[in-house]
């Protein structure tokens, strides 16, 4: 190595100089989430003999599933320093139009389900554009949405009030498993794709001479994510195998983990976050990330409302968490928010979402086991939430502004 | 800190320039000469007009009569983008910078180099990373992290940033709005130290600066007037007092001394 590419590396190792706090309000913003999500673990496991059972993980993450997926396109949006409160409601309409589709007019389980999820797409575009044009805010704007949406699944449900989806191959979609070689392949899929993704961030930085650390860059990062697939794997295929929704939930997790943390538009999503008037100067085109944010929510939003309707085989008035969103939209923004991710824009990582709509569905599970009555739950998810935000809080004072 | 130089060729010349907003005369008939290497300092009372000129030039602000004329040619200014396309580049007060993003990301907000999407449209990092270090360097910025939010950075760093981004893509002139306001003594001084590095890598620097006594005496090589919207007074830095300049701001001097 020639003495300039040393140069290279010894003037810029202030870089090297970043402390623990500032760490924990960066990229490693999620570590507390995942230590409270443990500390929760171990808090059920010592009161309930059935919590760490196979059968009973599998149930527990099949739950945090249809609340993640819509948490995962929140993120989206909160990211750019707004807010989809039409989610549940898109989730909602979009899965009775989904079913609409296969039970009066027989369309193909595919091609209904594309539909649906595309509906979902438009009607997050739909508010992102009127929001962006005519700079109503968009709480305002997707509450009404909401609204409107909740009046339009009523219209579209038949005189009475539900959509029966067993049998209809829809149905399928949640219940299917896969074990054996099938599950090894996605587990090698899965553990390539992260491990390709890392090393050619790492290989980069190395042809370029600048400084990179194989253990932290490849090593630490796929033997996590590599080792918590592997026990999920294990965990599971002792029972059916690997449950659908999980496999779903995951790839979208990791699809959208690239989205924002690899590419220019998931760049710029950050940065309207923290200051649209900034991303504007710098050529960004701010409404039209906006308006793809919004419709991004939506289709996810959508195909969650897909799942759950094939996994409670059928659609009905309460599909989406029934009028306003209920319970459904507001733990799909607790997910996203005990996750890190911030609603004042710009801060927060996708893999939050795993740990949030994870601790909000162990809550529930753990104390249903303790036999602890539904307004205990309730109480709980709140408090943690308010809880996560706040140690959020302080991690950020100590690690100074930004 | 003024050097002796030979005088090149004007890059940048605005003649006559008006502009007026309703019934205020924002500026009237208002001349000014950038060169290459030379740092112009444009100072005036608040509401003399200064700003109102460096958006003209960034054209961001369309004039109501004047002409523009850039490395010889007349010009038209319909946008932003036409300055920037000639080599203008422009540091506003406030910086728009984004402070969760790093050194990098700000650097090359809305430029990043990426791979085509059938690769997976990643954002080439270390590329970028690559442009960053040589720039900052050749800044004498290497103290700088590229990794840490800026927002978690000093006042003058921040400031560092927004000018070695407006440099990144080798403009020609590069116009300043007040980039020592709100820094302390010795974060100007390095804001300064910098702003000669633009000049004494050939650029033209105008800089708008109300720390007369320090900032502007020390580090311009000309200092350009404006009061109530018109051409005061014009200095060579290295033979005026600050209290003459702050003189001629505010009215007690008469007459146009000649730019030595
Ligand atoms: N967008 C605007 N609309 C109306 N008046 C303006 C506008 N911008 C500047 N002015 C007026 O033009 C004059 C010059 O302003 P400005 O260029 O900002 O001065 P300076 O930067 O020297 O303080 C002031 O009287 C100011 O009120
Ligand atoms: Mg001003």
């Amino acid at each position: 190595m020639s003495s300039a590419d040393q140069g290279l590396e010894t003037t810029f190792k202030a870089t090297a100089k970043r402390s623990i706090a500032d760490r924990l309000a960066n990229e490693l913003r999620f570590v507390p989430v995942a230590v409270g999500l443990l500390a929760l673990f171990i808090f059920f496991a010592t009161q309930s003999e059935v919590f760490l059972t196979s059968r009973n993980l599998n149930n527990l993450m099949i739950q945090s599933t249809v609340t993640g997926i819509i948490a995962l396109g929140l993120v989206f949006v909160l990211l750019t320093g707004e807010i989809d409160l039409s989610v549940a409601g898109t989730s909602g309409v979009a899965s009775v139009f989904m079913a609409k589709l296969v039970v009066d007019f027989g369309a193909p389980v595919g091609v209904a389900v594309f539909a649906g999820v595309m509906c979902g797409v438009l009607i997050g575009a739909a508010s992102g554009r009127w929001i962006t044009l005519i700079g109503v805010p968009s709480f305002v704007v997707t509450l009404g949405v909401g609204l409107v949406l909740n009046g339009v699944q009523l219209m579209i449900l038949p005189r009475t009030g539900r959509y029966n989806l067993l049998n209809t191959g829809v149905d399928e979609i949640a219940s299917t498993t896969i074990s054996g070689t099938g599950a090894w392949i996605i587990f090698a899929v899965a553990v390539g794709a992260v491990s390709w993704v890392r090393w050619s961030s790492y290989h980069a930085r190395k042809s370029q001479r600048l400084p990179a650390s194989f253990g932290q860059m490849v090593l630490l990062p796929v033997a996590i994510i590599g080792g918590s697939l592997l026990v999920l794997v294990l965990v599971l295929s002792s029972l059916k195998g690997l449950p659908m929704p999980i496999i779903l939930f995951l790839g979208l997790l990791g699809g959208c983990a690239y989205l924002t943390g690899e590419t220019r538009f998931g760049l710029y999503l950050y940065a309207i976050g923290n200051s649209a008037e900034a991303a504007r100067r710098a050529g960004i085109n701010v409404n039209r990330i906006k308006i793809a944010a919004f419709a991004i929510a939506g289709g996810l939003a959508a195909f969650a409302g897909i799942l759950a309707a094939s996994r409670i085989l059928g659609v009905s008035v309460s599909s989406g968490g029934g009028i306003g969103g209920g319970a459904l939209l507001l733990e799909s923004i607790a997910a996203a928010v005990i996750g890190g991710v911030s609603l004042f824009g710009g801060r927060g990582r996708i893999v939050g979402v795993l740990f949030g709509a994870m601790i909000i569905a162990t809550v529930s599970n753990g104390l249903n086991l303790m036999g602890v009555a539904n307004e205990a739950r309730l109480i709980v998810t709140g408090l943690l939430l308010v809880l996560a935000v706040s140690i959020d809080r302080g991690i950020e004072k100590i690690a100074g502004p930004s | 800190m003024a050097l002796d130089r030979v005088v090149a060729e004007p890059i940048l010349e605005l003649e006559g320039i008006s502009k007026s907003y309703g019934g205020v005369k924002a500026l009237t008939d208002v001349s000014l000469t950038l060169r290459p290497g030379e740092v112009v300092a444009l100072v005036g009372d608040n509401g003399a007009g200064k700003s109102t000129l460096v958006k003209t030039m960034a054209g961001v602000v369309k004039p109501d009569k004047g002409r523009y004329t850039f490395e010889g040619k007349n010009v038209s200014i319909n946008g932003p983008s036409d300055a920037s396309d000639l080599g203008i580049q422009t540091v506003y007060q406030d910086l728009s910078l984004c402070n969760n993003l790093d050194a990098v990301q700000n650097l090359f907000l809305g430029r990043e180099q990426t791979l085509p999407w059938w690769r997976g449209g990643r954002i080439q990092r270390a590329e970028c990373e690559v442009r960053a270090r040589q720039v900052l360097r050749k800044l004498r910025l290497d103290s700088i992290a590229l990794d840490r939010n800026v927002g978690a950075m000093s006042g003058g760093q921040r400031q560092n940033i927004a000018i070695a981004r407006s440099i990144l893509w080798e403009p020609k002139v590069v116009l300043l709005d007040e980039p020592t306001a709100a820094l302390s003594h010795s974060a100007a001084e390095q804001v300064g130290v910098l702003i000669r590095e633009l000049a004494a890598h050939g650029l033209a620097v105008l800089v708008i600066s109300h720390d007369i006594h320090h900032f502007v005496i020390d580090v311009t090589d000309r200092i350009e007037v404006l009061r109530l919207g018109q051409n005061a007074a014009s200095f060579s830095s290295k033979d005026v007092t600050g209290e003459r300049v702050v003189n001629a701001m505010v009215g007690g001097e008469e007459g146009i001394n000649s730019a030595g």
